[in-house]
C-alpha cells in the first residue's frame, strides 16, 4: 500500500510519485501519515516536509499552503517549494545569516513581521539540508 | 496603316476608362479624390496616388506580419507557465467543488481583459458574459459589483455600468506575471470588497485557433458551511477532518483565500495566452488582407500607367497627324 504524493506550486508540479510515507509540519506540530490514514485537510506551515521512498528520506522546504489527505492520496498545495538537494549550503547559511541581522535591525510592525518570516523561511532551507546529512 | 490601327487601339481604349471605370468605383472610398478630367472626358487616377496607397498597404502588411510573431513569440513564454499553472486549482475544484449555479445574495464579477487592443473579439465577449452574470443575478435581494482587470473592459463597462465597479486594476502585465503578484492583487480584492460568490470571467486558452470564456466561482466560506449542509459535493468536506489552526472556520477562510489566488493566477495566465492567440490570428489574416488589398491595387495601378501611356501615345500620334496635314 503507497500514498501517491502530488506537490504542486503555483509556477509548476514539484513532485508526483508514490511514496510510503510522509512526515507534514503543520500550524499544529508535525504529523505523520501512513496509508490508510484518516481524510484530513489541514494548514501546512513554513516548514520541512519529509518523504519516503524505497527506504530512502527525502527532504523538501515547504513555504506554507494546505493539504489535502483523503483514501491515499495526498494533494498538498504551497506557495513555494525547493528540494533538499537543490539547496547551496553556503547560500542557505548566509541566508540565514542575513534574515537574522535583518530581524535585529527591524523597525515597526510590519518589518518585524517580514523579517520574522523570512527568517523561517531561511531557518527551513538550512534544516533541509542538514537534515538529509 | 500602322497610325490607323493604333488609333484604333486607341479608340478601343477610350470607351474602356470614359464610363466610370470599375477600379475607380472600388477604389473611390478610400482613395482621395485627386481625379482629374483629362481633354477626352476621360477619368483618370494619378498613378502617384495609387503608389502612395500600395505604400502604405504594404507598410501596414509588415507592421501586422511583425506583430503576428512577436505575439507568437510572447504565446510560447505565457503558455508553458499557464499549463503549469492549471494543476494548481485542480484540487481545490476536487475539493470543493465549481458551483456556478449557487444562489447568493452578494455576486462579484471579477472581469479580466486585456490592456492592448487588436486582439479580436475576446475583450467583447468576456464584457458580453459579464452583463450577462449581472442580469441573471439581479433581483430583489440580490447585488453584484465588477472588479476589472484590464483596460479594454474598463473602457466598455465604465460606460453603462459605472456605478456598479468596485476596483479597477490596470497594467498587470507590465512585468512578467508572477503569483505573489497576482496574490497581493487577491488580497487586495479580498480586503475591499464583501461577497458571497466571486465569479472571474477570463478567455481559456485552448488552442492557438479556440479561446472559450469561461467562469470560474469561488465561495465564500459562510457559503461553503452552508452548502455543505446541504449535502452534494460539498458535503464530502465534513468526512475531512480539519487540522492545523485554532477553529475549523479559520482554516476555511485561509482555504478561500487561497483558493481565491491561484484561482486568479491561473485565470489571468490563460487570458494573457488567449490574448496572444486572438493577436496573432487578427494579425495573421489582416496581413492577409493586406496582400488582396496589394494585389488590387497594383491591377489598378498597371491600368492607369497603360492608360496614361495609351493617351500619350495618341496625343503624340495626333498631334504628329495634325501636323503633317
Amino acid at each position: 500500500m503507497t500514498l501517491n504524493l502530488c506537490v504542486l506550486t503555483p509556477n509548476r508540479i514539484f513532485w508526483d510519485s508514490k511514496v510510503k510515507e510522509i512526515i507534514l509540519s503543520t500550524n499544529s506540530g508535525q504529523i505523520g501519515i501512513l496509508p490508510n490514514h484518516a481524510p484530513i485537510a489541514t494548514a501546512v506551515d513554513i516548514g520541512i516536509l519529509r518523504i519516503c521512498l524505497n527506504d530512502q528520506w527525502l527532504t523538501m522546504a515547504l513555504i506554507g499552503g494546505f493539504a489535502r489527505i483523503g483514501n491515499n492520496e495526498i494533494t498538498i498545495l504551497v506557495n513555494d517549494a525547493e528540494k533538499g538537494s537543490d539547496i547551496d549550503p553556503q547560500e542557505a547559511q548566509q541566508a540565514l545569516e542575513i534574515a537574522e541581522a535583518n530581524l535585529r535591525k527591524a523597525e515597526g510592525k510590519r518589518q518585524t513581521i517580514e523579517a520574522n518570516l523570512a527568517l523561517r523561511r531561511a531557518r527551513t532551507r538550512v534544516e533541509a539540508i542538514n537534515v538529509i546529512s | 496603316m500602322a497610325m490607323a490601327a493604333l488609333r484604333r487601339e486607341g479608340r478601343r481604349f477610350a470607351p474602356l476608362i470614359s464610363p466610370r471605370p470599375i477600379t475607380a468605383v472600388r477604389s473611390s472610398p478610400i482613395v482621395p479624390t485627386h481625379e482629374y478630367e483629362g481633354p477626352i472626358g476621360v477619368r483618370h487616377i494619378s498613378t502617384q496616388v495609387v503608389r502612395n496607397r500600395m505604400k502604405s498597404v504594404k507598410n501596414i502588411q509588415k507592421i501586422t506580419k511583425a506583430m503576428k510573431m512577436v505575439a507568437a513569440s510572447k504565446l510560447r513564454a505565457v503558455q508553458t507557465k499557464a499549463e503549469n499553472s492549471r494543476g494548481l486549482w485542480q484540487p481545490f475544484t476536487a475539493l470543493l467543488g465549481d458551483l456556478p449555479s449557487v444562489d447568493v445574495k452578494k455576486n462579484v464579477v471579477v472581469t479580466i481583459s486585456s490592456d492592448k487592443g487588436l486582439c479580436g473579439g475576446i475583450n467583447s465577449t468576456s464584457v458580453k458574459i459579464s452583463k450577462g452574470i449581472y442580469k441573471l443575478n439581479s433581483g430583489p435581494e440580490k447585488e453584484t459589483k465588477y472588479v476589472i482587470l484590464g483596460e479594454k473592459a474598463k473602457a466598455q463597462l465604465i460606460r453603462d455600468s459605472k456605478k456598479d465597479i468596485e476596483l479597477i486594476i490596470t497594467e498587470l502585465q507590465k512585468n512578467p506575471l508572477s503569483y505573489t503578484q497576482v496574490s497581493v492583487l487577491a488580497d487586495e480584492i479580498l480586503k475591499n470588497v464583501e461577497y458571497d460568490a466571486l465569479r472571474i470571467v477570463f478567455n481559456k486558452f485552448h488552442s492557438v485557433v479556440s479561446f472559450v470564456p469561461t467562469v470560474s466561482t469561488v465561495l465564500s466560506p459562510e457559503i461553503v458551511e452552508r452548502e455543505s449542509e446541504s449535502g452534494g459535493k460539498l458535503g464530502e468536506l465534513d468526512s475531512y477532518e480539519v487540522e492545523g489552526g485554532e477553529t475549523k472556520g479559520e482554516i476555511l477562510q485561509n482555504l478561500a483565500e487561497f483558493q481565491f489566488s491561484c484561482v486568479m493566477f491561473n485565470a489571468v495566465l490563460e487570458n494573457a495566452c488567449s490574448e496572444q492567440g486572438a493577436r496573432m490570428s487578427a494579425m495573421d489574416s489582416s496581413s492577409r488582407n493586406a496582400g488582396d488589398m496589394l494585389d488590387r491595387l497594383t491591377l489598378t495601378y498597371n491600368r492607369t500607367r497603360q492608360a496614361s501611356i495609351t493617351t500619350e501615345l495618341i496625343e503624340i500620334i495626333s498631334g504628329a497627324s495634325a501636323l503633317e496635314g
